[in-house]
């Protein structure tokens, strides 16, 4: 039997990716920014991973597309969810997931999924608590420093500032004023990632929080959100290798299935 | 879930009744005064059939529905608030009221020419917003105004002989109020007639949406965003209640020989508080999945009596003239309008998040809900009251729940694309596809 | 002189936990100030106003939706916090709309012995609110009386009335002290006094007022008045806030919200109904902008001849953000005091607040008042 070769393609917001599975092997992945020309991004992403695979378009036997971009995505035979996606990738990552927190540039999704990999229940940030992973570079842009340094300047912190915890604008108004009050950057950099695990908490309590929690996106890389994260919540969330991925993961996994 | 099928769809014989009845009152509101006739505005919720008392000539413009009829016109909408902005009011506060008074401010009433300015102004104060909303305008518009507070637990859970006698006192005093005012007199007789009209009116609408319980629902909540509307207007008038008696005998015709409102019903949902009214082809878009919204507590209970039972059961209240009560004198007649008023679910949450959420597990139990999809609705803090403790009962009742952002007066606040795709992950989640 | 309202204010919940050790009474916390607490000491029962943290929680959004009060997410967050576990009732007098999901959640979700939802009538300037009112009391008494287990006497009514009145009476000497040309007081120092009422036994709040009445007259500071200013809006125990404000060479001598002068302004009136007399104190006194519904605008009224006494110069708005009442309120209010010549700003406040951006504001305006009294 010859084993299918799928993709799964997710558009997001700032970065699209790439992956490719032999059955239920990854044998590639690509990433490129998001730029103005979503298909052109695309495009960039999937010779990354078809690269790394060592295959051509051709090769591909079936393409699933998810994120925000997913109607824009070329090569794509059907598409799915983000939701959708993150909760098939989780299960497939590790069977004990329940809750599935995606952190990316602009949205926040917390996810409860059934033993199957299905979304039972989900919440996603509203108006007044957007803005996770674009305010810690905004944050780090003020300090000028980089973001991985910013992060880990946080695990350095033992003072735990409050910060406001519902909106990022007004978040970003207080950390200047700690900025001119001279706190010390540690300090900034843990309250800017505390008031950020506080408001992913808060929205991700309306699914229910229930172990094994498995964190994604682009912000997981944040090991100082993480260890907010893990402090807030009382656990310690699983953090997968390539935690943006986890998306195409699961539109390739869906391409697999529909394949079969 | 039923499997997929086609039944059965007729469009509605009294459509175009409705539209021409609506037409005309914002017609006759504007045209009151030249005719010698009396024209007042107030809040949906005032007691209605006491200005109604004073004449068949005279004219209401109720205030949350000429909101919410400014905000299909998204362009008027936008000029009416910013209006208010310009004057520093804020955008977070009550939709409806913003655009009601943006239409004051800029003078342009939406059904053309300039705003007519009402004689005076009658209330029911039972949120923040609405005891306070006529109480500014009496500064713009120098019109007479009076405010009957009905802030009291609904008499469907408790009743206590002092909080009727409170809504009937100052029932009373808006009657001298509106004599006054008009320097007309009180015909007892009328007003004792549109008590009786109001109840079966009222009565009448909450019988039309209980036969929405059965499958295929024979109304599908948009259309009856158009329906309700007569019951938010002037419940005492004898054409409207006329029009439900028509309205009733159709959909009970149209349970008996099986007529859809949605073809191919497959999933029914239901909703809350107000639409987004600017967006109401998010109701057309979830009918490409099959699913028809069956109405919310909202829809059948801002107008609609009920019985409410221990269990929390909903049961259409018979109208005062179908229960035997006699009303003989004012007094008799403004004690069981007060009483009958208070027995609106609506006002559950105003109070209690949890009695709204018990009415909302039976609501979803009695209609034969398979989800439910609820509004977090930033332009009214009234019906937005208590929501998520409401979405977390549902849910622990294993009933799935969608929530989207949005306002029912101020389409800035609504997110299409990402409601859309909200409903999209939604649809997956339940493995429903679009049958388009 | 004022650290016993402060150590009060800061450590709330030990005091109240220590006061139910001590006199072995029950602890009834409460929203908003229409609550009657004179029968709540005639019942000996302790009232507890709840107050918000000013500190970020994750407990708040599965409970009210993001675009109601901080005030009353902060209110909620601190229930579920578990940090008025303490209390043996819990109780609200409707005002405003926000405030009533607090007491909701609550009840749905760490219900006490006692939950209590009192009606308190909206249009408060109604005749008819009166004999309602005291109905309503009467209704509570009986639930009172049932959940202590002791029937509430004339005798301790009047102790109740006597409690608050005294209390009242000598928080308004503290105020008239305010409108000096030279107060012997901050604002700051007279917001922990005032709220800290709201948070203890007022028979030792009033004890604390005595002594404190002895010496303020005659304390003197080397801090300048500067720029006299009025604090206006929402709830509001932002200390930080009004600390960096007085940091300015500014003094707050007048305000109008609930954790100040709106809360106990007016007394008991002495009546043979005793319940009647309670209703119309509430009834008559500074109204929450929630009550203020008719076209006599009672609380602009009063909040004018407030600024006035105090001679203010300048008025600080203050709005928990997505109050609706306030909103209403505040753009009239402010051109009742642009028309008394007297300037206002405006500014929105959160669970914790900017207090650096703040700060560039109030520079700025109080530059603009500085400027305002030059006589070129």
């Amino acid at each position: 039997m010859i084993t299918a070769i799928t993709a799964g393609i997710d558009l997001g917001a700032k970065t699209v990716k790439v992956v490719i599975l032999k059955g239920k092997e990854v044998i590639g992945r690509g990433i490129a920014t998001t730029g103005l020309d979503q298909k052109k991004s695309a495009e960039k992403a999937f010779d990354a991973a078809l690269k790394e695979a060592k295959i051509d378009l051709k090769d591909l036997d079936r393409v699933v597309a998810t994120g925000v971009g997913r109607t824009e995505a070329p090569n794509a035979n059907s598409q799915i969810t983000e939701v959708g996606a993150d909760a098939k990738g989780a299960i497939f990552l590790n069977p004990a997931i329940r809750t599935v927190i995606d952190i990316g540039g602009e949205e926040g999704r917390g996810i409860k999924i059934s033993p199957e990999g299905r979304a039972v229940d989900f919440a996603i940030n509203e108006k007044c608590a957007a803005g996770a992973g674009a305010f810690t570079e905004a944050m780090a842009r003020a300090l000028e420093r980089p973001l991985k340094e910013f992060a880990e300047l946080a695990l350095k912190s033992t003072k735990s500032i409050p910060m406001n915890a519902q909106c990022a604008v007004f978040a970003e108004s207080e950390v200047v004023s700690l900025i001119h009050a001279k706190t010390p950057h540690e300090d900034i950099s843990r309250a800017v990632h505390d008031s950020i695990a506080d408001r992913i908490i808060s929205m991700v309590r309306r699914v229910g929080i229930e172990k094994e929690v498995l964190l994604i996106g682009g912000v997981a890389h944040n090991v100082g959100f993480v260890n907010s994260l893990n402090i807030g919540l009382k656990l310690e969330v699983i953090v997968p290798e390539y935690p943006e991925f986890i998306g195409a993961l699961g539109a390739a996994l869906v391409a697999a299935e529909q394949q079969e | 879930m039923s499997d997929i099928k086609r039944y059965k769809t007729e469009p509605l014989k009294c459509w175009g009744k409705a539209k021409e009845l609506r037409a005309n009152y914002y017609k006759e509101y504007k045209e009151a005064k030249s005719k010698g006739g009396i024209c007042w505005s107030g809040g949906a919720e005032a007691i209605d059939v006491i200005p109604y008392a004073f004449g068949d000539d005279v004219h209401s413009l109720t205030a949350e529905p000429y909101a919410a009829a400014i905000a299909f016109d998204p362009e008027f909408a936008h000029r009416c608030e910013s209006a208010l902005e310009s004057k520093g009011w804020a955008r977070d506060m009550c939709a409806y009221m913003r655009n009601y008074w943006g239409s004051v401010l800029i003078d342009e009433y939406a059904f053309g020419g300039p705003f007519p300015k009402p004689d005076f102004n009658l209330q029911s104060g039972f949120c923040c917003t609405h005891a306070k909303w006529f109480q500014v305008l009496s500064l713009w518009e120098d019109v007479p105004y009076f405010n009957i507070d009905i802030a009291t637990i609904p008499f469907w859970k408790e009743e206590f002989p002092n909080r009727l006698q409170y809504i009937v006192d100052q029932m009373h005093e808006s009657i001298e109020f509106i004599e006054k005012v008009t320097g007309r007199e009180c015909d007892d007789e009328r007003l004792i007639e549109g008590v009786y009209n109001d109840s079966r009116t009222t009565s009448l609408w909450a019988k039309i949406t209980e036969l929405n319980q059965n499958t295929p629902a024979p109304l599908d909540e948009k259309s009856m965003y158009s329906l309700y509307v007569f019951t938010t207007l002037d419940r005492a008038r004898k054409e409207f209640v006329d029009f439900y008696e028509e309205l009733y005998a159709e959909t009970k015709d149209r349970v008996d020989r099986g007529i859809a409102a949605l073809a191919t019903e497959r999933f029914r949902l239901m909703s809350d508080s107000q639409p987004p009214w600017a967006f109401l082809r998010v109701w057309r878009y979830l009918e490409q999945f099959g699913v028809v919204s069956t109405g919310s507590i909202y829809t059948i209970g801002l107008e609609g009596v009920w019985d409410i039972a221990d269990d929390w059961s909903l049961t259409p209240r018979e109208d005062l003239k179908s229960r035997g009560v006699e009303l003989k004198t004012r007094d008799d007649a403004l004690r069981a309008m007060a009483d009958w008023h208070m027995r609106r679910p609506i006002y559950a949450m105003f109070y209690n998040a949890d009695w709204k959420s018990k009415l909302m597990m039976q609501y979803a139990k009695q209609w034969n809900c398979d989800a439910a999809m609820l509004h977090l609705n930033r332009g009214c803090e009234g019906t937005s009251l208590g929501i998520m403790e409401n979405r977390a009962a549902l849910i622990k009742t294993g009933l799935p729940v969608l929530t989207y952002e949005g306002n029912m007066g101020d389409d800035r606040d609504f997110d299409e694309g990402r409601t859309i795709a909200r409903i999209d992950t939604f649809m997956e989640g339940l493995g429903l596809k679009k049958l388009t | 002189m004022f650290t016993q309202f402060k150590d009060w204010y800061q450590n709330r919940h030990d005091y109240a936990k220590d006061w139910k050790a001590r006199t072995g009474g029950k602890v009834m916390a409460y929203m908003c100030t229409y609550v009657p607490e004179e029968i709540l000491y005639a019942a000996d029962v302790l009232p507890v106003r709840v107050y918000g943290s000013h500190e970020a929680s994750d407990l708040t959004e599965q409970h009210i939706f993001g675009m109601y009060c901080p005030f009353c997410r902060d209110c909620v967050a601190q229930v579920m916090e578990g940090r008025y576990d303490y209390a043996d009732g819990v109780m609200i007098a409707q005002a405003c709309l926000h405030m009533r999901q607090v007491y909701s959640s609550w009840e749905i979700h760490k219900p006490t012995e006692f939950m209590y939802y009192m009606p308190f009538p909206i249009a408060v300037e109604s005749p008819h609110a009166r004999p309602h009112l005291v109905a309503e009391y009467k209704t509570f008494i009986e639930a009172v009386e049932k959940w202590t287990g002791k029937k509430i006497t004339i005798d301790d009514l009047d102790r109740g009335i006597e409690i608050l009145n005294k209390n009242r009476e000598l928080m308004r000497k503290v105020y008239e002290l305010r409108l000096l040309d030279n107060p012997p007081l901050t604002g700051v120092e007279c917001m922990h006094m005032t709220s800290s009422s709201q948070m203890v036994d007022k028979r030792e709040h009033n004890q604390a007022l005595e002594k404190l009445l002895k010496e303020l007259p005659s304390r003197k500071t080397d801090r300048e008045t500067g720029i006299r200013l009025m604090i206006v809006g929402s709830e509001c125990d932002d200390i930080e806030f009004m600390d960096m404000v007085e940091s300015l060479n500014s003094t707050f001598v007048a305000d109008d919200h609930c954790t100040g002068s709106r809360a106990f302004w007016n007394s008991v009136e002495p009546e043979e109904d005793r319940l009647l007399a309670i209703a119309k104190r509430y009834l008559e006194r500074p109204p929450c902008p929630t009550k203020d519904t008719t076209k006599n605008f009672v609380r602009f009224h009063h909040v004018m001849q407030m600024a006035e006494e105090a001679k203010v110069e300048g008025a600080v708005i203050i709005q928990q953000k997505f109050c609706d009442p306030h909103e209403i309120d505040i753009p009239l209010l402010r051109q009742r005091f642009e028309d008394k010549g007297i300037r206002t700003y405006f500014l929105e406040l959160d669970v914790t607040v900017p207090i650096g951006q703040f700060k560039i504001r109030i520079e700025a305006f109080l530059e603009m008042l500085r400027a305002d009294e030059l006589p070129f």
